[in-house]
């Protein structure tokens, strides 16, 4: 703006220039970035105070009514005093007891509880899913690549809400009956309409034992590896770290299954001394004489209607420790048996003294306070039942339904499933884009190298993709773990759906709304903190 | 173990035999029968214009790419679709390719060793002790430690070629090892391979350096079209070249 010039400018051009020194400094990047950051902040205000007047409107509207206490006050803070109150209405497959009558908050906790279920899960399987996936894709086999392709176009270019629908009501519920469910591959895994459900190790009374065991073969394992890693430095005679290591765990694994089988004498059950089982040396012998027969090997053979007569009626009480162990017991004798579920051990012993059940099975202290109430305790007997720190559970028929081992319902069943396919066809082109921004070259050094398939994928590709990779995979996950509120969708009791029906119930739409947005940000971020961490932790690598 | 030592002996007379090798990509055939024979020990450099098929030509030679037609005999074991000979070759072949790839991930030791231990199975301390040695030969002890990425051009390849040598190749296959480097650094790295093919190795080179290929080579190869057009002493070919296509290639490369 410098203006040279011999005389002193008149005034007129005074002004002049202090109006071209404006407007051309207006012009000025730097002034327009600050101008344009000042207006940008002025509308962001403006903005957030039009959300507030509404919201304080709309709590006005919504009357006293919603902010009661539970002392009868009007207070604004009481605003989820309700969410103590009785639910009322059920949950299918709660993650934990629930009844009706807990409270809202209870309710909605489980519903949280069943919505990390499906994330955990999702995320875990998703990711397996969508690795093999994307190195499918870029398979040099012709078919597996285009079976890749075709997953991964079909499944992308539809909505994931049609397909949980297919999935769920298409596939899932026109399964088979429960008493026909079918089998995967002879496997202990069973698909009805009723979900899926498979065999799973199941912990024991006695289990903490064994795996203080465990957790001292670990320590065991890391001192062997540190004392044969001294010991090579100082002989150079290379060492076995690995099988001394694994050879010590084993043993000190299999000293605690012992010890825990032995040490563990909490379960018992109770029988009448004239019953089908002849005591001899815990259940290992049970002998059934009351059709006729004298050995358990003869069972099998008897017709139905005798074999009927000679099963076995356990009675227990609801997620009793003693029945797996028992009933391995009976299978492993191939004493045919059936479970009666009771809620109460007074309800079991009534049965007992019935007949309704041979045997009641239960924690020793609990048999022998029934013991005390029976009128005549000499006519029945307390039998051991062997204890193993873990029973593999296999599910089997009891009534209409499955018992036994791990099960997931039709509706969480069909949430997983679609979620994981639909995420994980997003994420095989996902893992390809990472896998392909690999260049060439590296791949072409390791083969020159003489690296096979799997070290060159291990080595060099994965980790050098896995930079590419994280970033996209974050936001991958983060959606997945928000759509499993789809779970209303095919009615799976899910942390949104459980807030949908309170919301319902009670009306506070406010409320629940500020609750389940909280809830799903609380996750995410959790989720993306964690994530991040380990994305910085990768990435600082390379300089 | 001692680096200063030269390489193993091969276990036949000819390090390298090809013998009427084709390739094609799809329908352009890229070598159209090439027969050639390395000595043990031998130093043989390939020249030719772009396009002439000698980076495929010396790539077939570890399988890189793969040759359709003909055989090709690396110390005595051939090249087939038998996966245990292609590791086998490779084992005893190194490469060092013109933009160097080494594994931006791991550091310059780790580099160096990744081979030894998970191919050679090698201890990890073997293998170290071995990459020091070479790293030391090459010039560079005191960048074990850093990342590829905080190296210069000519330390990279210098790298590289430490990389392939404490896999104990007999056989050394350079693909225009200095053609990615500033002006400043090719004589840095020329100065490592002239060392190696005094120590012994045989080698075989693709490179555009015709000083090296004056000075080093024991016979120079010159390709065109998928062919070899002369096999000459680097004397004769300099300077009495016998094919019209070499005298052509020579003026336009030597009167720039």
């Amino acid at each position: 703006m410098a203006q040279i010039s011999a005389d002193p400018p008149p005034s007129s051009d005074t002004q002049k220039n202090i109006l071209s020194t404006v407007i051309s400094s207006i012009f000025d990047v730097r002034v327009l970035g600050v101008l344009g950051q000042i207006a940008f902040i002025v509308l962001v205000v403006l903005g957030f105070r039009a959300i507030f007047a509404n919201f304080g409107d709309n709590v006005e509207k919504l009357g006293e009514a919603q902010f009661i206490c539970r002392d009868g006050r009007f207070d604004y803070r009481c605003a989820y005093d309700f969410m103590e109150n009785e639910a009322g209405f059920d949950i299918s497959d709660p993650p934990l007891t629930y009844v009706n009558t807990n409270s809202y908050w209870y309710a909605l906790y489980l519903g949280f509880l069943n919505t990390l279920r499906v994330g955990v899960l999702g995320v875990i399987f998703t990711t397996i899913l969508g690795t093999l996936a994307g190195i499918a894709r870029l398979s040099t086999n012709w078919l597996i690549s285009k079976i890749a392709l075709a997953y991964v176009e079909i499944i992308r270019n539809t909505p994931v809400v049609i397909q949980l629908f297919i999935i769920y009501f298409v596939i899932i519920l026109s399964l088979p009956k429960v008493d026909d469910a079918l089998q995967v591959f002879n496997l202990p895994i069973f698909l009805s309409n009723r979900g899926l459900a498979m065999a799973w190790p199941q912990l024991m009374s006695s289990s903490a034992v064994w795996i203080a065991f465990l957790v001292l073969g670990a320590i065991q394992f890391q001192v062997t590896w540190i004392y044969l890693a001294r010991q090579e430095e100082r002989t150079g005679k290379p060492t076995n770290q690995w099988g001394w290591g694994i050879f010590g765990f084993v043993v000190i694994a299999i000293i605690g299954w012992i010890v825990a089988t032995n040490v563990a004498d909490t379960e018992a059950m109770l029988t009448p001394k004239s019953s089908l089982i002849r005591e001899v040396d815990g259940i290992s012998k049970v002998v059934v004489t009351k059709s006729g027969t004298n050995h358990i090997s003869e069972v099998p053979l008897l017709p139905e209607d005798q074999l009927a007569e000679a099963t076995l009626n356990v009675c227990v009480l609801r997620d009793s420790k003693s029945e797996p162990n028992l009933t391995r017991q009976l299978r492993s004798q191939k004493v045919p048996y059936k479970v009666i579920r009771k809620a109460t051990p007074d309800k079991a012993t009534t049965d007992l003294l019935d007949g309704k059940c041979t045997v009641f099975a239960a924690s020793k202290s609990i048999l022998a306070g029934e013991l005390a109430t029976i009128e005549s305790p000499t006519s029945y007997r307390l039998l051991s039942v062997d204890e193993q720190p873990v029973v593999w559970s296999v599910p089997r028929l009891e009534g209409f339904n499955l018992a036994g081992g791990l099960s997931l319902s039709p509706e969480l069943f069909a949430l997983l499933i679609g979620l994981i396919i639909f995420y994980g066809g997003g994420l095989a082109e996902v893992v390809r884009a990472g896998i392909l921004s690999v260049s060439k070259g590296q791949t072409e050094a390791a083969r020159a190298l003489g690296l096979n398939e799997a070290q060159r994928l291990n080595l060099i590709v994965l980790p050098q993709a896995l930079k590419v990779i994280i970033p996209p995979l974050i936001s991958t996950y983060l959606s997945l773990i928000k759509d499993t509120s789809l779970g209303l969708a095919v009615g799976f009791p899910d942390m949104y759906l459980i807030s949908r029906t309170t919301m319902n119930q009670s009306g506070r739409a406010l409320q629940m709304m500020i609750v389940i947005m909280a809830f799903y940000l609380l996750i995410s971020l959790v989720f993306s903190l964690i994530l991040n961490w380990y994305n910085s932790k990768i990435t600082m690598v390379e300089r | 173990m001692d680096v200063m030592q030269g390489p193993e002996a091969t276990k036949t007379k000819e390090a390298i035999v090809c013998k009427d090798v084709h390739k094609w990509y799809g329908e352009f055939e890229a070598l159209k029968g090439v027969d050639l024979t390395v000595a043990s020990g031998e130093v043989v450099v390939i020249l030719g214009p772009s396009g002439s098929g000698k980076s495929t030509f010396i790539r077939c030679m570890n399988r890189l790419e793969e040759h359709q037609e003909g055989r090709i005999i690396i110390d005595g074991t051939e090249l087939t679709h038998d996966v245990r000979n292609i590791n086998e070759i490779r084992r005893e072949v190194g490469m060092v390719f013109q933009q160097f790839n080494l594994f931006p991930h791991l550091t310059v030791l780790d580099n160096i060793t990744l081979a030894p231990i998970n191919v050679r199975k090698w201890t990890r301390e073997k293998a170290e002790d071995l990459a020091m040695l070479w790293l030391n030969r090459v010039g560079i002890p005191e960048q074990a430690d850093k990342y590829p990425g905080q190296l210069s051009g000519g330390q990279q390849q210098r790298v590289a070629i430490a990389r392939a040598l404490t896999m104990q190749p007999k056989i050394l296959l350079f693909d225009e090892p200095t053609s990615a480097l500033d002006p400043e650094m090719i004589s840095e790295v020329l100065d490592v391979m002239r060392d190696l093919a005094e120590a012994g190795y045989t080698i075989v080179a693709v490179t555009h350096e015709m000083g090296f290929a004056r000075e080093v080579a024991k016979r120079i190869i010159f390709m065109d079209g998928g062919q070899i057009v002369e096999i000459n002493s680097p004397e004769n070919f300099f300077n009495n070249p016998t094919h019209e296509r070499t005298k052509l290639f020579l003026s336009q490369i030597l009167n720039h």
